[in-house]
């Protein structure tokens, strides 16, 4: 039960530092939460994704309301488009289903890297 | 007070104007999604990057709509995951109520950070991403 009561602080904790990584990043949280919740906590591969997912959602909202009362960005636009990114995120779950798990991470890996990079690299030389 | 932000160096005067939802935002949500639902993640570090380096946003305001995005993005992963049976709900709700106050806490950050730490912070927080999934691979 203390265990439970540990597990259950370790998350939070951990969901406040992917929580401040997501308002300031403008990201989810889930590529944090995916691999913390499947080699810490020891979920399966589908079960961390669906409990990421769920976090992320109202993780999202309180950054957004956040920025809006702030003004920046434009939350209209944004849930405009991401509209349309719901029904990618459909064909991509379906999608994900056909596709080697691995091929997929270590390409998207190599893709990440090279952007970051260069992010930095145009920031540095600005 | 609204007019000192609207003026503020380095806040909302770098702003882009506003501009309607055209075919670029669309195919940047479709991929942002589709990497959502592939991965199991929110999309951010797919559409952040292509906002800026693509579309031509500053980089405040590209994390600020991509965030926004998510929020239907992931009630559409939500819903094809099928989450009745794989949510684990208590250490959802622990991962949220530290997410929820994290997120305001980064929020205002992103509002007063200077576009060039940001631009790093958030080129540095892709590499560390791409080792930790290359390395979960």
């Amino acid at each position: 039960m203390s265990g439970d009561a540990a597990l259950l602080l370790a998350l939070a904790a951990f969901g406040v530092g992917t929580g401040a990584a997501s308002g300031l990043l403008g990201v989810g949280g889930g590529t944090l939460m995916v691999p913390f919740l499947t080699l810490a906590v020891g979920l399966s591969q589908h079960a961390a994704e669906a409990t990421s997912l769920v976090v992320i959602l109202p993780t999202a909202i309180a950054g957004s309301l956040a920025l809006r009362r702030r003004g920046v960005g434009d939350l209209g636009l944004a849930l405009r488009f991401g509209v349309l990114g719901a029904l990618g995120a459909a064909g991509g779950a379906l999608l994900a289903l056909g596709l080697p798990a691995t091929t997929l991470r270590v390409v998207f890996a190599v893709f990440l890297a090279m952007v970051g990079l260069r992010l930095v690299r145009d920031a540095v030389r600005a | 007070m609204t007019d000192q932000l609207l003026h503020a160096p380095g806040s909302l005067a770098e702003r882009r104007p506003r501009r309607p939802l055209d075919l670029q935002l669309v195919a940047i949500g479709v991929v942002g999604g589709v990497f959502s639902g592939l991965l199991g993640v929110g999309g951010g570090v797919i559409m952040v990057p292509l906002l800026v380096l693509w579309a031509g946003y500053g980089q405040r305001e590209a994390h600020a709509l991509s965030l926004g995005a998510i929020i239907p993005i992931s009630i559409g992963g939500i819903l094809t995951f099928g989450f009745a049976g794989h949510v684990h709900w208590l250490d959802a709700v622990a991962l949220t109520v530290g997410a929820v106050a994290g997120a305001r806490f980064g929020a205002g950050l992103l509002t007063r950070i200077d576009e060039r730490t940001l631009k790093i912070v958030f080129g540095c927080f892709l590499v560390a991403v791409a080792i930790a999934m290359g390395a979960h691979a």
